[in-house]
């Protein structure tokens, strides 16, 4: 049997080839609908529309709504008209929205290199022979239930007080004072606080998929005389590939939305260096922008499908199987 | 195998109490959401938005007085909402009373302020200050504003210290110059600034130096019209005719304190209390701060020259405070009642008076305090101008690039972005 | 439907596989040695490293329970590693007080209470009606529909949600607790269709042929089952509603009916220099999930590694 989690994944990454593979569940005794398919109990329907229905006046009339007004100049209230696509162009134009985009996502970049790089190491750590296994496993989850505006807060007193205490004792003038009070390197604190969040949930998986590797493969490597890192690169690793690309589109996605540490650590400063593109889509809330920001968020939302699909088409192929 | 009847076994009772706890969490979620609201003893029940901080207790004081006097109309006095957000969700506050300026003549242009022009209290509104309100956009037949108190402001300075260094008030620039020159001679800072606050940033050194040189209306004005096509080019724009003004300001902000870009509007007020400087870009509602440390200091104003004749002093206002009713107001009527009352000649005299702003009705009484009293003239002949950050909307951050501009960034290069934001602000209307 | 066929992933390349065999005779005794021994020894190296990193976690957690058990004047020096001196409990009385936290806590669990029920129950029900109608339109494309919400960022519906809770009348709590199982619903769904997949068609035979409705099947045979994967689904839907920030500041229009997470950050500038209470704030904050967490950890860890060592 499988972990719930692999399971998922497998899902996932074989949505495709699903719809290929339509299964007739005949349970004993149900009649047949006239294309010969058993007909379908009425209290199904019961179970899955009330919830459809909730979702689509929760989540898909806002999504059109928005798309919608993203067309005109609204800004949330009183008279507005249509202006087709000039929001659109005014935003490609617009440095502040795009510089947003480049912040979000180098960040998201490196954040995902480093979550991934620190969590595969720490689950091979995990899963090797040691001592104290269930404590240290135990310890390296908790940063995942913090919540992430109180740990941001928590990080800007070490990184507005005790940090610069620590450089200007040992006499590095970039870290003598807070790095959260420095346009080029505020964002490396939210990549800190970010991974610090994120490293035990790619962790789990990690731990899951590295687990689930026969120890057979390791004798036969051991066998061969395998040192530790030809087992890392050519054993582990492309066995844990399909857990590397789960971790991956996550992660990726999770971190385009980044908001609650900014706002934590720096609240997109000092400046508007480290503003999300969250963050920018939220000012047409309290700013009056609202169609402007909708055109914004549109455009996010295509970019965030397009970068989604890539990933899939990718890694069709090298998901975690079951 | 025999045949089992299905029965209800031991995890229906699970269910059923799974189903209760719901069932009890829903109503406790919905009976807190529905604790909000609802009185039901018959009065309307509405929300007076004032944000203006020195004013609360002033107003809150007024609210339990209207409250106590009549019995159809309740009000609860609000001071923290959002205004945007209260608007988008449908719920904004039953009367505002707050700064009037571009950011709400969007509001209005919108058509999301109601007409209070059939109220007799419209009538006795200054045609000039009103004219104050169109001056940002309007909406076609409506009097959707109505002027409460004008703040007039202009260089708040420490009569001491100039009478000491033997200084006479400057009318023209050159004379000003001079005056910083001998002040730095003598040791004195001449000008204090608090650069960490870009809004002191915009509405004083900055809007002080437009207004003085530039016609601020007919410039935005024009702005408007040229729209898109804004730039480098066209007829007038930031980087063309806010070029000289700024770079005066660039030059008075050398005479400032070196700490400015550390020093917030608080620092100053205590700082200029003490006598650190001769001179602060601040307007009235300084002049209660500054009393608290300092109540025997002697101050004066004077419009700040930025040309060489004195004929072009003009002093900066601003429709500090202007009373309105949102379109969709839960209770217009009562809204109205609760503004009739604001409006007495009493109670705006009084408001006037301790908070050292200008009347707007042709009834209003003269102001009457000394520190203060140097504009009065310059307000009753209309030779008065509004802020030029004012007519730039939030989401240009004008005042933020104006802080830039005196902590070293480049003239040109910032005025120019002023000018690509506006066209594109006006590209998407 | 089929179970989920175990596709093995090959053990060996087939070079590997054949050196295996022809090293097997010759070194099965040192292998079995080798095995003994490798199984005893405890890679030391690896633990220390373990270790030090264990502490980049418990530091920031070190500093949060230090500082907030330090009296104000002590807290004032924004010293973050000296240990209390004395250890002064006020800050959590301040707390507690300023930040209204009865209030808070309670619409907190209110929200979460109300998240992690909701979607359990909703998740489940859909999840079992896709999985075993997957041949028909309806339910199939249902699936692919809910599940395309886990590729829709929240900015991009924050928007016109804002509006719209507003004008409905559900920019409190309820709102919140509402649009929070929307959004657990994919990731919810996914888990449980997933689950589902492995249990065996032939126990809910036998139990239609008892005579059992499809709701019986769901709830006394089917809904049983899946309680792992329950567990695992509210264990999700509970850190992401009661750590959530993002939401309840823009949705709740009150500020005195916000979650947890949002009063930290409302009272922010009011805690100024007095570090042990917002600490103490912190710690409040920050404990209640904590503690769920170590009481449940056994099942995280369960339902991630469930067979994975059979597997």
């Amino acid at each position: 049997m499988s972990t719930p989690i692999t399971t998922a994944a497998a899902s996932a990454g074989s949505l495709v080839d699903e719809v290929e593979h339509v299964h007739v569940d005949h349970l004993a005794g149900a009649k047949a609908d006239r294309r010969g398919r058993p007909r379908v109990d009425r209290i199904y329907y019961l179970f899955l529309v009330p919830t459809l229905v909730l979702f689509t006046l929760a989540i898909t009339v806002p999504a059109v709504l928005g798309i919608f007004y993203s067309f005109t100049n609204f800004i949330g209230f009183g008279d507005w008209e249509f202006i087709g696509f000039t929001n659109y162009i005014a935003v490609f134009s617009d440095p502040a929205i795009l510089s947003s985009y480049l912040f979000t996502f180098g960040f998201a970049i490196v954040t995902v290199l480093l979550v991934n790089v620190i969590a595969l190491l720490l689950a091979i750590g995990l899963t090797s022979r040691i001592k104290l296994k269930t404590g240290l496993r135990a310890v390296f989850v908790i940063p995942m239930v913090i919540s992430g505006i109180v740990i941001a807060f928590v990080f800007n007193f070490l990184f507005s007080n005790s940090l610069p205490a620590l450089g200007s004792s040992l006499g590095i003038p970039w870290l003598s004072e807070s790095i959260l009070a420095n346009p080029d390197l505020a964002w490396l604190a939210i990549v800190i606080v970010s991974a610090w969040q994120s490293i035990p949930g790619a962790l789990l998986i990690y731990i899951a998929g590295l687990l689930a590797i026969p120890g057979e493969v390791y004798e036969a490597a051991d066998i061969d005389g395998a040192t530790p890192w030809y087992k890392l690169r050519s054993v582990t690793l492309p066995l844990v590939a399909g857990y590397v690309v789960i971790n991956v589109i996550l992660g990726f996605k999770n971190y385009l939305n980044v908001y609650d540490v900014i706002v934590g650590l720096t609240n997109g400063g000092p400046g508007t260096a480290t503003r999300s593109i969250a963050m920018t889509i939220f000012t047409g809330f309290t700013g009056g922008d609202y169609a402007y920001q909708m055109a914004n968020a549109t455009i996010f939302f295509i970019i965030a499908i397009l970068i989604s699909v890539l990933q899939l088409r990718l890694t069709r192929g090298r998901a975690a199987i079951s | 195998m025999p045949h089992e009847s299905f029965r209800p076994s031991r995890p229906r009772r699970a269910r059923r109490r799974v189903a209760l706890a719901t069932a009890v969490v829903l109503g406790a979620s919905l009976a807190l959401a529905g604790c909000a609201s609802g009185s039901g003893d018959g009065r309307s029940d509405i929300t007076f938005l004032i944000s203006k901080p020195e004013a609360i207790p002033f107003f809150r004081d007024l609210v339990e007085r209207f409250n106590g006097e009549q019995s159809d109309v309740r009000v609860t006095l609000d001071s923290a909402s959002n205004l945007s957000a209260g608007f988008l969700r449908g719920s904004p506050p039953d009367v505002g009373l707050l700064n009037y300026n571009e950011e709400m003549a969007r509001f209005m242009e919108r058509g999301a302020l109601s007409d209070l022009g059939d109220m007799p209290e419209a009538e006795r509104i200054r045609p000039d200050v009103q004219e104050l309100v169109d001056q940002y956009a309007t909406y076609p037949g409506r009097t959707s504003v109505l002027p409460y108190s004008v703040a007039a402001a202009s260089v708040i300075y420490n009569v001491g210290i100039f009478e000491e260094n033997g200084i006479e008030v400057p009318t023209t620039w050159d004379e000003l110059i001079e005056a910083c020159k001998t002040l730095e001679a003598a040791g004195i800072t001449p000008i204090y600034s608090t650069f960490k606050e870009p809004w002191s940033v915009g509405q004083g050194l900055f809007d002080y130096t437009v207004g003085g040189s530039v016609d601020v209306a007919n410039f935005y004005d024009e702005l408007h019209e040229l729209g898109t096509e804004v730039g480098p080019d066209s007829t007038v724009s930031f980087e063309k005719t806010l070029k000289p003004p700024v770079e005066k300001m660039v030059e008075l902000a050398e005479y400032t304190n070196d700490d400015a870009a550390s020093r917030s509007y608080g620092d100053g007020n205590v700082a200029f209390a003490k006598g650190e400087a001769a001179m602060y870009m601040q307007g009235p509602w300084a002049l209660g701060e500054i009393a608290k440390t300092n109540p025997d200091l002697e101050l004066g104003t004077f419009p700040l020259p930025v040309t060489d004749d004195p004929d072009d002093l003009k002093v900066r206002v601003n429709l500090d405070l202007a009373l309105w009713v949102p379109e969709v107001g839960t209770d217009k009527a009562a809204a109205r009642k609760f503004i009739a009352f604001l409006m007495q000649k009493e109670i705006m005299d009084d408001y006037n008076a301790e908070f050292l702003g200008f009347g707007t009705t042709t009834d209003a009484a003269p102001a009457t305090d000394p520190r203060i009293l140097g504009m009065q003239e310059y307000y009753d002949d209309g030779r008065f101008y509004q802020g030029a950050s004012k007519f730039v909307p939030l989401s240009i951050p004008a005042d933020n690039y104006m802080q830039a501009i005196v902590t070293g960034a480049d003239v040109d290069e910032t005025l120019a972005r002023l000018d690509a934001d506006w066209a594109r602000l006006a590209l998407r209307g | 439907m089929t179970q989920a066929a175990a596709r093995p992933i090959p053990l060996t390349s087939p070079r590997e596989e054949a050196v295996a065999t022809t090293s097997t005779t010759t070194t099965r005794t040192t292998r079995r040695r080798r095995r003994r021994v490798g199984q005893e020894k405890t890679n030391w190296g690896t633990m220390v490293i373990l270790l030090l990193c264990a502490l980049t976690v418990l530091l920031p957690l070190y500093v949060t329970v230090s500082m907030s058990l330090k009296s104000t004047t002590q807290a004032v020096d924004g010293n973050a590693f000296s240990l209390p001196s004395p250890i002064d409990f006020s800050g959590f009385a301040t707390a507690w007080e300023l930040t209204n936290f009865p209030v808070a806590f309670t619409i907190s669990i209110l929200v979460t209470v109300g998240t992690v029920v909701g979607t359990v129950i909703l998740a489940a029900l859909a999840s079992y009606a896709i999985v075993r109608n997957w041949e028909h339109r309806l339910f199939r494309w249902s699936f692919f529909y809910l599940l395309a919400a886990m590729f829709l960022p929240f900015p991009v519906v924050a928007l016109p949600q804002i509006q719209l809770t507003g004008l409905v009348g559900l920019a409190n709590p309820v709102g919140v607790t509402i649009l929070h199982i929307m959004f657990q619903l994919s990731f919810s769904i996914l888990l449980f269709t997933a689950f589902l997949r492995s249990i065996p068609l032939e126990l809910e035979e036998s139990a239609r042929m008892d005579g059992a409705t499809t709701w019986q099947t769901f709830r006394q045979l089917i809904f049983p089952l899946l309680a792992p994967m329950s567990a695992t689904v509210a264990i999700f839907a509970f850190l992401a509603s009661w750590n959530d920030f993002m939401m309840p500041s823009l949705i709740i229009a009150d500020s005195s009916q916000q979650t947890l997470p949002v009063v930290q950050q409302i009272f922010q500038t009011q805690f100024s220099t007095n570090y042990n209470v917002s600490f103490a704030s912190y710690l409040m904050a920050m404990a209640p999930a904590i503690i769920v967490y170590l009481f449940t950890q056994r099942w995280v860890m369960e339902g991630v590694t469930q067979g994975a060592v059979k597997g």
